[in-house]
């Protein structure tokens, strides 16, 4: 499968927009927009707004985040700013500041 | 049972203002507000309207209103809750509904790096409540090391399950065991210095292209 990797020692600052999945271990700052899912590792960093399929955030993440799937924070992730999505897993361990909106 | 346990029933109602010091269950209906020194369960049917400040919240139930825990709120797979929650640790499960507001107490993620290094050299002082500023490094050992173990246990694992199977477990087993406790030894034999710790993702990622 078609996969993007942003390693550790990259920083990106602009826009990122596909539609193939997409691993962030390096620092990404601007926008992402992509049809498919966002992996931030434990070393990616993510300033920016993030629309995206399924988001799964074991790094840092600040930003507005809107999934048209998953937004899951794992037990190592930072994330601060505003989640909409349908489903929004933060698991034990994770740090989150902002608001959700499941549409509920 | 020696524990004193409050419970309301499904049939019933309250009105008003409920404090305490002992857990209480939910299963009717509660509006107003609830104040406690221990643990809130709202239980699959239980209907609560009110502002709440406990100690910890487990919702399985209908919850509207502000929530303010003292350690932790978890909206379970059947939970549906809308208001704001203030709480050093929130746990929301695949399935739960939630709108509002969450707040995990002051933290500047710029600075969560640099502490994260700090660690293997002065092993943070297990405490059994979280203050935001000190266990936050011991807990990312634990997925460090849950996620080695996996691996190791199953390296052709297909990387959904695998990353599903740690968090599951944390959020599932209501982790203070697992997550807190940890001994002061583990950081220092295990975690490996910020770099390495790069190194191993990037492992773990060509892992997972291959298989």
């Amino acid at each position: 499968m078609a996969n993007t990797v942003i390693g550790s020692s990259i920083v990106i600052d602009g826009e990122i927009s596909g539609d193939e999945d997409l691993v962030i271990q390096g620092t990404v700052k601007g926008r992402v927009s992509l049809k498919q899912n966002v992996y931030v590792e434990e070393s990616g960093v993510v300033e920016a707004d993030v629309e995206t399929n399924n988001i799964e955030i074991s790094g840092q993440v600040t930003g507005n985040i809107v999934a048209s799937d998953k937004v899951e924070i794992t037990s190592g992730g930072r994330t601060v700013g505003d989640i909409k999505a349908p489903r929004i897993l933060i698991a034990d361990g994770a740090i989150f500041k902002g608001n959700v909106d499941m549409d509920v | 049972m020696s524990e004193p346990i409050t419970i309301i029933g499904s049939e019933t109602i309250v009105s008003g203002n409920l404090e305490g010091d002992e857990d209480l269950t939910i299963e009717g209906r509660v509006e107003g507000s609830i104040s406690l020194s221990r643990t809130l369960t709202v239980e699959v049917g239980g209907v609560v309207r009110a502002d709440i400040n406990v100690r910890n919240a487990v919702i399985s139930g209908v919850l509207v209103g502000n929530v303010e825990a003292q350690e932790s709120v978890h909206i379970t797979e059947q939970g549906r809750v809308v208001g704001d929650i203030s709480s050093p640790r929130v746990i929301l499960v695949d399935g739960s509904s939630f709108k509002g507001n969450i707040d995990m107490g002051d933290f500047d993620i710029e600075q969560e790096v640099p502490m994260r290094k700090a660690t293997k050299s002065a092993p943070t002082p297990v405490t059994r409540k979280r203050t935001l500023d000190e266990p936050k490094e011991v807990e990312e050992v634990v997925v460090d090391e849950e996620n080695k173990a996996v691996e190791a246990e199953a390296p052709a694992a297909v990387s959904r399950v695998r990353r599903a199977v740690p968090v599951r477990t944390t959020a599932a087993s209501a982790a203070p065991p697992v997550n807190r406790p940890l001994p002061a030894k583990v950081p220092a034999k295990k975690e490996p210095p910020a770099p390495k710790v790069r190194s191993i993702g990037k492992k773990t990622k060509a892992k997972k292209k291959k298989a």
